[in-house]
């Protein structure tokens, strides 16, 4: 199969179009910041905590709200994430200005609000960790010494607890202590739990709490790597090319790529944290990458023997290399497509970063790097004529017209 | 098959089997570690634990704290202010002392007329070179210079690291990582712990232990014990029991009778009237126990108040001379009183700390991670893999097995250089296969370049590898150069992306170029003519 043979589309003839259209993305990205006051920051960068449970019955938000309101935590963002059927809130409580566990604060709070007064010495099955029921168990041994045999307490009831918490994962939450039924666990430990531990309202399946501090190292950690690895391509460009339209072209491509990424992240109401500054940082290796491909086989064109104009050589190029150049976005975006819709919450954002890169970053390679390529090309001769420097008549203009007309 | 053919295969199937023999011995030795079922674990176990995973992927508590210095800077200050003054009044000279300017600096008012020589010389004697001097309207003032006080600084971090090494380590956790960070800070990262706030508490608890005389209270009036404070006195709070609402004070003497430095041992225990409080014993080394000795000797019936991090936990009545055993009541829980035990055993904290990130991941969506990856994986990796075999035929299967391969080595060289892999990582192995499908792209649509300028089967081939390769290396530098950034800027999960991302681009110089083109060769090599390419 060929998409692509022995293509001569003329790309250079629409480079003014591209450079509007680019400028246009870039200035509703900006827009868009500019509207949402700033970009919109994750915990990472912004700091405060971020906490999502998992719960036995479908929850209700609003009370949730109430709860952590009357806990005086100040305004709180609650929204179900993920399938409905699995009951998941994820919580983001602001930066506290009293210092304190914000995560405990929370946990106390919605707990007290959604349960009965149990008595405190019952543990919570959807709170314990293994360690804890591990104690517990090993503290009351309800299988006796006989059924151990030669095993420590400590190692037989870590087993135990082992199980009963991997049940909890498998279910995702205890309903009731009943649940622990379908372990492996003996009738004894079974009728135990059920006699001294209940199920809690919810499970915490992570929280986040990121300081003031940390948040503000963090983005302009960022910044200086997003800022030093363009830098470091200028250089890798500047040594193996030797050129500076060639050089200032993969940079204004590369740039370019950025801001609309971020810019069409800012419209899409994305929200910025490690894990999408490490897809920019990605696209930023990309983008380049795709550039000197095209850039190379320019450089092969130029140095045989056949005399053409600059234009004429670069769109040969981006011809010759545009089955490659299709073949390989289109499998990096599978494989970005899957992550996208299959990955889950946190790698979502991070494949949505990368489509909307490989898209940019393909298009920049042909109408940005090489159109600067090109027009810096045609302004220094211009200036060089300008010089009254006698340019060898090569027919230009002509040939590149005489190709494109095959189209 | 020629000579040279036979060599590379030969090449490819040694790293292949060590690679899947590093794995798979990685894997049974980590598998061991944690394995508490019965014999040896079992094959599949041992797959699973080859590759470290990451925070996000087995669940666990990542935590960034930082150690306040100026808490050392004071204790140093304080200490150093008490050591000067006796010298002056052994001298014979009378200091007051006076409010603190600063946590690195104190101030003693010595009257007019004093001997200056000699508290030059008790400077000399007790402050040493640490100290800068100034005196003003009788007024001394002692400053600590700036090396002294980064030296106190980092002996504090330092010592708080090793402080919550030893307690993480009483607490028995697999594989945990402390480590210092920048100037104050210390990361503490703790695989397979699903219990934050214990964890939270234990590392953050000062344990600060003193005994000392109870001169008044316990009092729920705070005006009137403040009434009777004394330069040698303080006020202080008690630990609230469940249910009281109102604070109760005690007024104790400053100095502490022992201090938890005199600990030698602590240990969990019961007591109370129907043996269902939990409490903690603890003992004290030789010298402490003289200390205890005598002071209880020669303050019977009168009260001691024992008290952890400035509060009082229980103000017990002195019976008669203690040596070197006591109690520590108050209402804990089982675990509390284990993890108290736990952290006077392991030491107190030299400064207080706080909490600049903390991140739990609980160990059920740690497990439904890795199972989405995995999904999203699988069906990414095979939809490369039908496009290219529809785009490329027979040449397609070629950068096939070169990618498995390229998978494979990826796997094994993250289990034999104890990477960590962690969600985004994940990504990373995925948009390795993405990249290294490109080597093969540029190779084979040069090979089809070749043939459409008429060249011969062979020479295409060779041509295409051979042109293709400056190209290859540029993409693979450019992506690798933004990697090495990426590691630098990253920690935790997005490190992990970072290192796959590297390894695996490598990998695909080998497989991508190397592999595909033996394979190229072991098709096509017997035959002298090739009539057609299925590329």
């Amino acid at each position: 199969m060929e998409l692509f043979r022995e293509t001569h589309f003329d790309f250079l003839k629409y480079r003014w179009h591209a450079i509007v259209a680019s400028w246009l993305l870039i200035i509703a990205g900006l827009i868009a910041v500019f509207v949402n006051k700033g970009l919109k920051f994750g915990i990472d960068f912004a700091g405060g905590t971020q906490i999502a449970l998992r719960f036995a019955q479908r929850p209700d938000v609003d009370r949730l709200r109430a709860l952590l309101e009357q806990a005086g935590l100040g305004e709180t963002g609650i929204q179900r994430y993920e399938e409905e059927s699995r009951n998941q809130v994820l919580i983001r409580v602001q930066q506290q200005a009293k210092e304190g566990d914000v995560t405990s604060q929370v946990l106390d709070a919605l707990r007290r609000g959604l349960q009965e007064p149990i008595d405190p010495a019952k543990i919570d099955i959807n709170a314990a960790g293994r360690d804890v029921l591990a104690n517990r168990l090993s503290a009351a041994d309800p299988d006796g010494p006989a059924a151990r045999g030669e095993t420590p307490a400590e190692t037989y009831y870590a087993r135990i607890a082992q199980t009963i918490v991997d049940r909890r994962g498998q279910l995702g939450v205890f309903s009731s202590p009943a649940d622990v039924d379908a372990t492996t666990a003996s009738p004894a430990v079974k009728s135990w739990i059920k006699a001294n531990a209940y199920a809690g309202p919810f499970v915490m399946l992570s929280a986040e709490s990121v300081g003031p501090q940390v948040g503000k190292d963090l983005r302009s950690k960022a910044l200086w790597a997003i800022g030093a690895s363009i830098f470091g391509m200028l250089v890798y460009i500047a040594l193996r090319f030797r050129s500076l339209p060639f050089g200032v072209g993969a940079i204004v491509a590369l740039v370019h790529d950025t801001l609309i990424t971020v810019g069409l992240l800012a419209i899409l109401g994305r929200e910025f944290n490690l894990v999408v500054v490490a897809a920019l940082l990605t696209l930023v290796g990309y983008s380049v990458n795709d550039t000197v491909v095209v850039y190379d086989r320019v450089r092969e064109n130029q140095r045989s023997p056949k005399k053409e104009s600059l234009d004429a050589v670069i769109n040969k190029s981006i011809n010759q290399t545009l089955s490659r150049t299709i073949l390989t976005a289109g499998a990096t975006l599978l494989v970005c497509l899957a992550l996208y819709f299959l990955g889950g919450d946190v790698l979502n954002t991070f494949a949505l970063t990368l489509i909307i890169g490989i898209f940019i970053g393909t298009y920049s390679s042909i109408y940005v790097a090489a159109s600067i390529v090109s027009i810096w090309n045609a302004w220094s001769r211009k200036r060089a004529k300008v010089a009254v420097v006698p340019v060898p008549a090569a027919p230009t203009a002509p040939e590149a017209k005489r190709k494109s007309g095959k189209r | 098959m020629s000579k040279r053919v036979r060599w590379r295969v030969l090449l490819i199937l040694v790293v292949l089997i060590g690679a899947i023999a590093g794995f798979l011995l990685t894997g049974y030795r980590n598998a061991k570690k944690d394995w508490i079922g019965e014999g040896n674990p079992p094959l599949k176990e041992a797959a699973k634990h080859a590759i470290r995973l990451g925070l996000d992927l087995r669940g666990g508590i990542h935590l960034v704290l930082q150690v306040q210095t100026s808490d050392a800077l004071r204790a140093e200050r304080d200490e150093a202010a008490e050591r000067f003054t006796a010298e002056l009044r052994k001298e014979g000279l009378a200091p007051t002392p006076v409010p603190p300017p600063g946590d690195a600096a104190f101030a003693v008012a010595i009257p007019a007329g004093s001997d200056e020589s000699k508290i030059n010389d008790s400077v000399r004697r007790m402050l040493g070179t640490d100290w800068t001097t100034s005196a003003a309207g009788g007024t001394w003032t002692f400053r600590l210079t700036d090396p002294a006080r980064r030296a106190i600084a980092d002996t504090a971090v330092s010592q708080a690291l090793e402080t919550i090494r030893n307690r993480i380590d009483e607490f028995g956790v697999s594989e945990p990582i402390i480590a210092r960070q920048g100037e104050d800070r210390i990361l503490v990262q703790l695989p397979g712990i699903d219990d934050p706030k214990r964890v939270k508490d234990l590392i953050k608890n000062t344990a600060f232990l003193e005994l000392k005389l109870v001169e008044a209270g316990p009092s729920n009036n705070r005006g009137e014990l403040e009434a009777r404070l004394t330069p040698d006195l303080e006020l202080l709070e008690a630990r609230p029991q469940p249910g009281q609402r109102d604070s109760t004070y005690y007024l104790v003497r400053k100095a502490a009778v022992i201090t938890g430095r005199d600990m030698k041992n602590a240990r969990p225990g019961r007591g109370g009237q129907f043996g269902d409080q939990n409490h903690v014993n603890f003992f004290l080394t030789p010298g402490g126990a003289a200390k205890f000795g005598e002071a209880t000797a020669a303050n019977v019936n009168r009260f001691l108040a024992i008290v952890l991090d400035k509060k009082v936990q229980s103000a017990p009545r002195i019976n008669s001379r203690i040596d070197d055993t006591g109690v520590i009541e108050g209402s804990f829980s089982p675990e509390e009183a284990n993890d108290l035990a736990l952290v006077l055993r392991a030491g107190a904290l030299p400064a207080g700390l706080t909490y600049l990130e903390e991140r739990t991941v609980g160990p059920s969506l740690g497990a439904d991670s890795i199972r989405k990856g995995i999904r999203a994986s699988v069906l990414g990796a095979l939809l490369v893999f039908v496009a290219v075999v529809l785009y490329y035929r027979n040449a397609g299967w070629n950068a096939v097995i070169a990618l498995i391969l390229n998978g494979i080595l990826l796997a094994a060289a993250l289990s034999l250089f104890g990477a960590t892999l962690t969600l985004p990582g994940i990504a990373g192995f995925m948009l390795t296969i993405g990249m290294a499908v490109d080597s093969n792209v540029l190779v084979f649509e040069r090979v089809r370049e070749e043939l459409r300028a008429g060249r011969a089967p062979r020479t295409a081939i060779e041509n295409g590898f051979s042109k293709a390769w400056a190209t290859i290396v540029d993409t693979h530098a450019t992506v690798l150069l933004s990697a090495v950034f990426l590691f630098q800027f990253g920690t935790g999960p997005v490190r992990g992306f970072a290192v796959t991302l590297i390894l695996g681009l490598v990998i695909s110089m080998f497989t991508a170029v190397y592999v595909s083109h033996t394979i190229f060769d072991l098709v096509y090599g017997r035959r002298q003519h090739i009539d057609a390419l299925s590329i």
